[in-house]
């Protein structure tokens, strides 16, 4: 598909997410069981699950940080770790923590840029973008959790990528950077870029995602709009629960 | 290149680099403070004493201090990464993953080799201006002489760098890389030196304390360590030093789950 951004040449996007029966066993557990999903462009894919469900670490096998047992995760096509220039494809924000606490924000997001080649004045651009411009030259260890995450985000999107992961990045943030998470997911979304956003927090997600994957125990338990959820369910919560009841990890034994 | 430029950015914006490059950099005050103590002492020995009177290589002494530093930051570029977790992120950008230890081998490197040859051969002109002719000469030596020496115990500083950064990449743990390290450099080499013959001079010859005098050929007899090996054979243990634990680090790394 064709994409024409603001001030941006058109270009051919290939955003798509493809998994192929993917499995990641550890010792004798298995994280992801069998797994098959696609993720389309010009969607919020919200991507739902209890605890342990294997979210986590679908995303790290997308991503070619782990490999999977058996399977594949391609991103455009491609398994991640063949992609060249993979900031350009891909931005992920895994955990806004990962941070070395010592270096200031200008410098972390520079250090990510450089490895692309990516200008010093696209860093500038993005911390104005994501409301960091004042504290761009002040250590990261002083961030709060909300700042971090803006932080994250800006990391994600420095190589202007057509795929965007984010895991849980509305922890910590205030109502306004909450609004302005959702804002940016869905304009993100607009401009023709896949965006596969995990979160806990049903409300948000219903406000955001057009499409809803959710897993359980490692497999898929469901994959749909939220117009169709919400038809079924009396809200998108209680579709999540009536889902993923059966596959609770860590379920509290009732009220 | 570009992981290049990264790496070594990485390296400057923290603050632990620039103290450690510091700390390494006081090793020439170290070297003036023991050269003034020792020309002291001479000075104020009886004159029948003084023709006795023998000095160690103080830049042998200094050489721990660049050492252990530049060992610590090899083992900081990597291990900072695992502890915060940032190594995702760089290993997300850069799937191949083994650019990202050659480039932070080449910085440690450069850093290391610079830091070497300016701490020894920096204490080495100070401690040959404090202790002038006392001692019998021993800093009278031409420099030429003395320059092999010198070149070999500075490299010795870059080999420190790239094995931290190697153990720090196979244990990926700040503390327990640092542990290896300060046990290369000071309980291994107590150990060997307590062996019973001639296993003490066998595995003392490998430590890598004894491989400076060991590629001159410039043995002495007072050495804790052994020196049995040929220059050619020093050299090569010493780029083992360097080399062994990182290739391991990169294969693993290339196979391991982040």
């Amino acid at each position: 598909m064709v994409r024409c951004g603001q001030g941006l040449a058109c270009r051919t996007l290939y955003g798509v997410i493809e998994l192929k029966r993917l499995t990641k066993r550890y010792g004798g557990t298995l994280a992801v069981d069998d797994l098959s999903f696609t993720v389309l462009p010009g969607h919020v894919t919200g991507f739902l699950g209890p605890n342990g469900a294997g979210k986590s670490t679908t995303l790290r096998l997308i991503l070619g940080l782990d490999a999977p047992s058996s399977g594949q995760a391609l991103v455009n096509g491609q398994p991640y770790r063949s992609l060249s220039r993979p900031m350009h494809q891909v931005g992920a924000l895994l955990d806004a923590g990962a941070v070395h606490g010592g270096r200031s924000a200008h410098n972390h997001l520079l250090c990510l840029a450089r490895t692309h080649g990516i200008a010093p004045s696209r860093v500038t651009t993005m911390l104005q973008q994501v409301g960091l411009a004042e504290v761009a030259r002040k250590q990261v260890g002083g961030f709060s959790l909300g700042m971090k995450q803006r932080l994250g985000i800006a990391a994600a999107l420095l190589g202007d990528p057509g795929v965007l992961m984010f895991d849980e990045p509305v922890n910590g943030l205030d109502p306004d950077g909450v609004r302005w998470i959702r804002e940016l997911m869905r304009s993100l979304a607009a401009e023709g870029r896949t965006v596969l956003l995990s979160s806990h927090l049903m409300s948000e997600m219903a406000l955001t995602a057009d499409r809803i994957v959710i897993l359980g125990k490692g497999r898929l338990v469901a994959e749909a709009t939220v117009q169709e959820l919400t038809a079924r369910y009396p809200s998108l919560e209680d579709a999540y629960l009536a889902l993923t009841a059966k596959s609770l990890e860590y379920g509290s034994t009732g009220p | 290149m570009n992981v290049l430029a990264s790496e070594w950015l990485k390296i400057r914006s923290v603050r632990s680099s620039q103290i450690l490059l510091g700390v390494s950099l006081c090793g020439i005050l170290l070297g003036f403070g023991l050269a003034s103590m020792a020309a002291d002492m001479y000075d104020r020995a009886a004159p029948e004493q003084r023709p006795g009177a023998r000095l160690a290589e103080l830049e042998e002494v200094v050489l721990m201090l660049p050492q252990l530093c530049m060992g610590v930051l090899g083992v900081l570029a990597m291990t900072s990464e695992y502890a915060s977790g940032l190594i995702r992120t760089s290993l997300t950008i850069v799937p191949k993953r083994w650019p990202i230890m050659a480039a932070k081998s080449a910085v440690v490197t450069a850093v290391g080799l610079i830091t070497g040859f300016v701490v020894i051969f920096g204490s080495y002109f100070v401690c040959r201006a404090t202790v002038g002719d006392r001692f019998s000469g021993v800093y009278q030596t031409p420099f030429a002489d003395k320059l092999p020496l010198l070149i070999a115990f500075s490299l010795t500083v870059p080999v420190f760098a790239l094995l931290g950064l190697g153990m720090g990449a196979l244990l990926r743990s700040t503390a327990g890389a640092i542990v290896l390290l300060v046990g290369l450099i000071y309980a291994i080499p107590m150990i060997v030196g307590n062996l019973p013959d001639p296993w003490n001079s066998r595995l003392g010859s490998v430590m890598i304390g004894a491989l400076p005098r060991e590629i001159t050929g410039d043995a002495i007899t007072t050495t804790v360590y052994g020196s049995l090996l040929s220059p050619l054979a020093a050299s090569a243990v010493l780029v083992g030093y360097a080399t062994l634990p990182l290739l391991t680090a990169v294969w693993l790394l290339r196979r391991r789950d982040a």
